[in-house]
């Protein structure tokens, strides 16, 4: 058979969000091979299964929305598909869906976030009601400064919650962690417990990722 | 559980991963529905500790009874290690994120002696006094297990209890012991006395150990009936003993990062300076069915592409053709690498070669261990000058075109015309590298020489004798430097602050301990770390003691002289040592096992002879 596109969406969660991105790539690799899944391999001197994430996660934030494009070697229901990923997966890493690829990566635009945390309220509010939230974002020619509030769109407030949304994508991309960083740094008090997860991932066009 | 405050210091450590565990295969139990939890630890870091093969036998044995829990524990790098002291956080399981001061043992497994300082490092972490004396309640039982348990007197003062020998036999047997005892409701000191009748189980604080003037032992007397032997205990039937299913499967790269199948334990061999040769006696190896058995099982829950064929030496195995080709059609099925990390030069053919083509095309190792024959015969490193150059010859013509050989420097009767014969015989491969018609076109030849330096290490040959002084050492090393001058060899060296430690506490006896303490307090911990290695705290921490660390070191002992291990039992008569290291000193080598029995002792102890036909 002809190879078929796959895109598997899966979440990262509770102790498998300090998996690198690096070592997400070697974990499903070895998922595949212990699943023994029919999927495609490189060709070459050395040939291994061929996985690509449409966006990386930060270290540290949870994801309930990711996504990984392979290719099928064999028809296979989506449901065995499913049942056999989480076979092979640790218990923080859960396959949820799979589907055919409608939209590219390079569509996305960006993501919702849901961030719990326990902080002062007031200053929390404070900072968020700025006029400019400057942070230093770290890239490939070393740091720029930019104005979070610029990017930041706030969903849903309420004490120790925020839902809020920043530029995802190859292109411009923020973390979310960033805007809390700011706020220690800003506010100069203390983050007790965080734990942000991606609860979404849109394209321009406000369209789920799919 | 300590998820949360984790959470909040994680992202600030190098590698978070692998201080959080969920690993792929790693065991989370019901806290609840269980009855005594082991924290094994590895006083090293994940990445080290992770690699090694006897944690990971124990910990799914202890976790295959369904009411046990073992978890795994390893040594903080520095900068976790602040976050934790800053966030009042004990050191903890990484199945549970519970503090291990809860469970009922706490054991280490001790490879290394530069280890030791770790020991303390954990300890302290967990919250818990890092004297055994000062650990008054019933729990936790600090225990300690490995090779260098074979001498465990430097860290006498630490721990409650040694495990002599293999912990597949013994580990259940203990706990369940002090469940009985936790019971019963009985003091420390009372299941430390019932324990000590178990046999392989070693209990320091119940032997009085005095010494003579000279600091050399007058009498090791065990107190209240423990054996005035403790006899290490071996697994009779090799090719069926416990072997876990499946390994826990790291999230980051850690050292060896690869399936492992045990396929033999022990060695033939002999080698006059190697403690894990003795220690291991007697030779016993699994089936090629075992084996199989077992890589293709690892293999497939784990989802590894390589595996490795691990012991003392596994080109020793009595079938190891047949093994090869009866891996080989799993292995090329199922796209897994097979690689034999410890190979004998003269076991060395061009059908294993074959074999291990596939894993590792840039270089091969080999050790040789000596530069000439006649020291060669004082090590009983039973390989001639035609088996080096005759392995060489196959490696080249099959493609290869550096080789690594590792030398030690500093053996017993050496002169520096066996430190010029190391030189010597490069050149000797190198002649031949190029006088091959058949050798890889256009490509120089590279040889690495790795030159560590002789250790005396107990339940040895050469237990009695003393390392080279610095200054020896130093003009040997200087020495071989100067007469290898071709760039074609590249000699690395071992530093000598780190053998000299390492020499000191292999064969220390129990004055050792305040030293360690000493040298802790001061911040000495991960040792086996370049960087964080500070030999001249170890030197303030020994003269504070009043202890030289020459008298452990440089000093030839005599064969009658009490060793501070003499009440362990190895299986093995010390007259076999004796006999051993006259034989070295007359340049005699001694058959291998396989070939001819030399009476060493262990056969007497298990009442079979250790081959069919011996
Ligand atoms: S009893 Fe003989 S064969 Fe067995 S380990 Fe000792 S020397 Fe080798």
């Amino acid at each position: 058979m002809e190879t078929k596109n796959i895109r598997v969406f899966f979440s990262k969660t509770g102790r498998a969000v300090y998996i690198s991105h690096l070592d997400l790539y070697r974990l499903f690799q070895r998922a595949i091979k212990r699943a023994k899944l029919p999927i495609w391999e490189t060709e070459g001197f050395n040939p291994h299964v061929y996985i690509t994430f449409a966006l990386p996660l930060a270290l540290g934030t949870a994801g309930l929305c990711e996504s990984m494009d392979t290719k099928l070697t064999e028809d296979i229901s989506t449901d065995e598909l499913v049942q056999r990923f989480n076979d092979a997966l640790p218990r923080d890493i859960r396959v949820l869906s799979a589907a055919e690829p409608v939209r590219k990566a390079t569509e996305i635009a960006l993501s919702e976030y849901e961030a719990e945390f326990d902080c002062d309220s007031e200053a929390f509010t404070k900072f968020l009601s700025a006029e400019h939230i400057p942070a230093e974002k770290k890239t490939k020619r070393g740091i720029a400064e930019l104005d979070l509030k610029q990017h930041l769109n706030v969903l849903e407030q309420r004490p120790g919650y925020l839902r809020f949304s920043f530029p995802s994508g190859a292109e411009f991309n923020i973390n979310a962690g960033l805007l809390f960083d700011a706020f220690e740094k800003i506010s100069g008090t203390e983050i007790y417990s965080l734990h942000i997860t991606r609860t979404a991932i849109k394209c321009s066009d406000g369209k789920i990722f799919g | 559980m300590y998820k949360d405050k984790l959470d909040r210091i994680l992202l600030k450590v190098q590698k978070p991963s692998r201080y959080i565990g969920g690993e792929l295969n790693s065991i989370e139990k019901d806290p609840e529905k269980v009855t005594m939890r082991f924290a094994f630890c590895f006083p090293d870091t994940y990445d080290i500790g992770m690699s090694h093969l006897g944690m990971k036998i124990l910990y799914s044995l202890i976790n295959s009874v369904p009411e046990y829990w073992c978890e795994r524990v390893f040594m903080p790098l520095p900068d976790m290690e602040e976050q934790m002291r800053k966030n009042d956080i004990l050191l903890y399981g990484l199945e549970s994120l519970e503090p291990i001061r809860n469970c009922d043992f706490i054991g280490f497994t001790l490879q290394y002696e530069l280890s030791f300082s770790n020991i303390l490092a954990m300890l302290d972490l967990a919250g818990l006094p890092v004297y055994a004396k000062d650990r008054e309640a019933l729990t936790p039982i600090v225990c300690a297990g490995g090779p260098c348990v074979c001498n465990s007197e430097p860290i006498a003062d630490f721990v409650d209890i040694c495990i002599l020998g293999e912990g597949e036999e013994i580990n259940l047997e203990l706990m369940r012991l002090l469940e009985q005892c936790k019971a019963e409701g009985v003091s420390k000191h009372e299941f430390l006395v019932r324990a000590a009748q178990i046999e392989g189980i070693y209990v320091p604080s119940l032997y009085d150990v005095q010494y003579n003037e000279d600091c050399t032992i007058k009498s090791i007397i065990p107190l209240e009936g423990a054996p005035a032997k403790v006899r290490k205990r071996i697994i009779a039937d090799f090719d069926s003993v416990y072997y876990p299913e499946t390994f826990v499967v790291p999230f980051s790269e850690i050292v060896h990062d690869r399936a492992v199948v045990e396929v033999l334990r022990g060695c033939i061999r002999g080698c006059r300076f190697c403690q894990a040769g003795y220690f291991y006696r007697p030779f016993r190896e699994k089936s090629v069915d075992t084996i199989k058995k077992e890589t293709v099982s690892v293999c497939e829950t784990t989802g590894y592409d390589e595996v490795s064929l691990t012991s003392l030496s596994t080109s020793d195995h009595s079938e190891i053709e047949k093994m090869l080709a009866c891996l080989a059609d799993y292995s090329d099925a199922a796209r897994v690498n097979l690689s034999l990390p410890s190979m004998r030069i003269d076991r060395f053919s061009e059908e294993l070669l074959d074999r291990i083509k596939s894993v590792r095309k840039s270089g091969l190792t080999f050790a040789p261990e000596a530069g000439t024959q006649r020291l060669r015969d004082v090590i009983n490193k039973n390989i001639t000058e035609e088996n080096i150059m005759n392995g060489c010859r196959i490696a080249f013509e099959g493609g290869y075109t550096a080789v690594k050989l590792y030398f030690m420097l500093g053996l017993p009767t050496e002169t520096m015309e066996d430190i010029e014969g190391i030189a010597e015989l490069c050149q000797r491969i190198i002649d031949l590298y190029y006088s091959l018609p058949s050798r890889p076109k256009g490509k120089g030849i590279k040889i690495s020489v790795s030159l560590s330096t002789f250790i005396p290490k107990p339940f040895t040959p050469f237990q009695f004798e003393p390392q080279p002084t610095e200054d020896v050492i130093k003009e040997r090393q200087k020495h071989l430097m100067e007469v290898v001058n071709t760039k074609k060899v590249q000699v690395s060296r071992s530093h000598f602050d780190v053998t000299h430690l390492e020499a000191a506490l292999a064969r220390g006896d129990r004055r050792l301990s305040a030293v360690i303490y000493a040298a802790w307090k001061k911040g000495c911990k991960l040792d086996g770390w370049t960087e964080y290695y500070h030999y001249d705290k170890w030197l303030e921490a020994f003269s504070e003691c009043g202890i030289d660390p020459s008298f452990y070191v440089n000093r030839q002992r005599s064969y009658d002289e009490i060793l501070p291990w003499d009440h362990m039992d190895l299986l093995i008569d010390k007259s076999f040592f004796v006999r051993e290291n006259k034989r070295a000193h007359e340049a005699q080598t001694t058959p291998n096992c396989r070939e001819k029995c030399s009476g060493c002792g262990v056969s007497r102890c298990i009442g079979r002879a250790c081959f069919p036909n011996g």
